[in-house]
């Protein structure tokens, strides 16, 4: 007998894994199996992106963040991503016995403000409570709706394209590790969670746009060696551009954390022509979100997989980590 | 400042034609940085940097671990240890898998603290490491500990683990890079013994990348002249006599001891135990802790890889049935070990 273990829900290859063997095996629909982060839909004669995501993360309130933000940014972006702008929400929340209504209301607020602020609706919604002990507070889902204003499918993705990340990376990860193990840090460092909207619209009118994805569980290198993977091309990253904040740096040192790896939920990698590689630059860096926006990269066809070229020089492959060495933190 | 670069083509340079130079390292972080940063897609191929036993939890004896797992079975006992070692695979499985009462600590005094909130348990403290950990389990002792907390010491001594392996021909060492952290502690001078006795050039080097290649630089150029001598490029943080003030708390509290390693067997002065002043502290006498025979893990290589011998590719396992989810080995679990390093960093 075999049974689920928490890494099948932490984004990396024990979940590839479930998905494909499992979960494909019985849901393979055309709209499903390309495993995008949104799907293409019609209705009629109209088309729409449509994701769903659901938030269980541990603590609910974090440094520059709560699960309630978490749940309004992580599906917005993932709509963002999939090249659509982001209409419609849907608001599932499951509470346990005994969750103090003062927190819900915080959390509702700031549900409320993150969807002003990405330009969504809460539409429709649905609450449900298990008994104590049942669940750990506070879960929620959201699914997203959206109109399609970009068809960006990795097919897209040539050799010599650029790989662009929109900021550092590893700050949501770091948070919540810290918030989680109650590390005593003067500065805390804050979640990068946001909502991307005003960042990536404005990338859709760049005609050598070709793909994006937000980097969140698993981090940076996760999204790139599954990148690889569906695009059949090999990637090179140039370490030293890779966006890590200091503070974040030394604390992922010392939990013997990789910044790589880390979850990001404010953030994009986005593959461009490498002619649009500055417009894209320069258009992400005129919104604060996107000051720190880099070219890290470029895709060949030298060779497959993701190759890490050092600060001093040097080189190593990054690949598919197994859940037990990322922090769990959605 | 030099650059890498610059660095580079320096160790290049002194780097001998007709033979090999084999130069150890002899801790976890040294290795990490090296593994990450890809340093040895840049080095000649006759130049070897061989990680070697810098990971204490790698050689931390399986009798310890049972013995522990049993003590944590024990109602009137809360075992703690360092993360890493709950995870450690043993023939009766792992602390966390088998135990019951157990927890993780980072430090030693969330030990005293959490003897101090159970006063009606017993808390033993499963004490593992080289003199850096050596070094903050003392200290707790110095300041006082209530009368349930108790010490299971299995401490290790990297002096005496390095001058076996020099002696051994087959690992054939021309250089060390002495690890940062523990020479902080024993001091620059502690290992005059290698260059004095041995002819093996020394060199402490600390965390970062360059540190480390400037390190190798300075033992190919001690080897390229025929001298061997004991250098520090990490003299801003470790000082030729080390920390005495801590050696000497060591000293009070724990005695020089004949044990075992992991994988590696029987050493001789090679590790600390408490002293029978503080007999009424140690976990071994108050519960009267057995010593339990090793057993061989089929297909682990750690105690070969440990030595310096084989590096983690050489075993079958690595990344097969081995991976850091599903340990084999001690050196797969471990921050630390070797395995568990060279997974992580990916290949070149
Ligand atoms: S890969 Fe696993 S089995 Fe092989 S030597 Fe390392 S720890 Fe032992």
């Amino acid at each position: 007998m075999n049974y689920i273990e928490i890494g099948h829900g932490s984004g990396g290859k024990l979940m590839r894994d479930l998905i494909q063997n499992l979960f494909l095996k019985y849901l393979g629909s055309e709209e499903l199996k390309p495993l995008e982060d949104a799907a293409s839909v019609k209705i009629g004669s109209a088309e729409a992106a449509m994701t769903t995501d659901s938030y269980v993360i541990r603590p609910l309130f974090f440094p520059g963040g709560d699960i309630g933000k978490l749940s309004v940014c992580g599906t917005v972006n993932d709509l963002l991503v999939s090249g659509a702008v982001p209409r419609y929400l849907s608001l599932g929340v499951i509470l346990e016995e005994g969750f103090p209504l003062e927190s819900l209301e915080i959390v509702l607020k700031s549900i409320s403000e993150s969807a002003l602020a990405a330009g969504v609706r809460v539409v429709t919604g649905d609450t449900k409570v298990v008994e104590k002990n049942k669940c750990d507070g506070l879960y929620i889902n959201t699914t997203g709706m959206g109109e399609i204003a970009r068809q960006l499918p990795v097919s897209n993705v040539s050799a010599g394209d650029a790989i662009i990340i929109s900021g550092t990376v590893g700050d949501h990860g770091t948070a919540v590790a810290i918030a989680r193990h109650g590390f005593d840090i003067q500065a805390p460092v804050k979640s990068d969670c946001s909502s991307l909207t005003d960042l990536i619209i404005p990338l859709f009118k760049i005609e050598g746009l070709r793909w994006m994805r937000d980097p969140t569980r698993g981090g940076l290198a996760t999204v790139l060696v599954e990148l690889s993977g569906a695009a059949g091309l090999g990637i090179e990253i140039n370490e030293e551009r890779v966006p890590v904040r200091e503070d974040v740096r030394f604390i992922q040192d010392m939990l013997g954390y990789d910044p790589l790896y880390l979850a990001n939920e404010g953030k994009a990698v986005i593959v461009t022509s490498s002619e649009s590689a500055a417009r894209v630059l320069e258009s992400l860096k005129r919104h604060p979100l996107g000051k720190d926006a880099a070219v890290i990269g470029k895709t060949t066809a030298k060779f497959r997989g993701v190759r890490l070229k050092t600060k001093i020089g040097g080189e190593r492959a990054l690949e598919m980590l197994e859940e037990e060495m990322l922090p769990r933190i959605c | 400042m030099k650059t890498t670069q610059n660095i580079l083509k320096h160790i290049r340079s002194l780097v001998p034609a007709d033979r090999k130079v084999r130069i150890m390292n002899v801790c976890g972080s040294h290795e990490h940085t090296i593994a990450f940063s890809g340093m040895r897609t840049l080095l000649p191929e006759s130049l070897e940097i061989i990680p070697g036993p810098g990971c204490p939890v790698c050689v931390c004896p399986e009798s310890d671990i049972i013995n522990a797992i049993s003590l944590s079975t024990r109602d009137d006992v809360i075992l703690v240890t360092y993360g890493d070692m709950l995870r450690v695979p043993s023939k009766e499985g792992s602390i966390r898998s088998r135990g019951r009462n157990y927890r993780m600590i980072t430090s030693p005094s969330e030990a005293v603290a959490l003897a101090r909130s159970n006063p009606d348990k017993k808390i033993v403290f499963f004490s593992i490491g080289f003199e850096t950990t050596t070094a903050p389990t003392a200290a707790i002792l110095e300041t006082g500990v209530p009368d349930n907390l108790f010490i299971l010491s299995s401490h290790r001594l990297t002096p005496t683990i390095m001058e076996v392996l020099v002696k051994d021909q087959e690992i054939g060492i021309d250089g060390f890079i002495a690890p940062g952290h523990v020479s902080a502690i024993v001091g620059a001078n502690a290992w005059n013994v290698f260059s004095e006795q041995y002819g093996i050039p020394t060199v402490v080097a600390g965390f970062e990348a360059e540190s480390l290649m400037l390190g190798i630089t300075e033992i190919l150029i001690q080897l390229k002249r025929g001298m061997a001598s004991t250098g520090n490029v990490y003299a801003g943080v470790v000082r030729p006599e080390g920390n005495v003030q801590a050696r000497a708390i060591m000293d009070r509290y724990f005695e020089v001891a004949d044990v075992n390693w992991r994988g590696i067997g029987h050493i001789p002065a090679s590790g600390l135990e408490l002293r029978d002043a503080h007999a009424m502290k140690d976990a071994r006498k108050v519960f009267g802790l057995p010593e339990i025979k090793e057993s061989h893990i089929p297909g682990c290589l750690c105690g070969t890889i440990v030595l310096g011998k084989a590096y983690p590719s050489a075993c079958g396992l690595f990344k097969k049935a081995c991976t850091p989810k599903t340990p084999k080995g001690p050196c797969m679990v471990s921050m630390e070990g070797s395995c568990n390093i060279w997974f992580k960093a990916g290949s070149a």
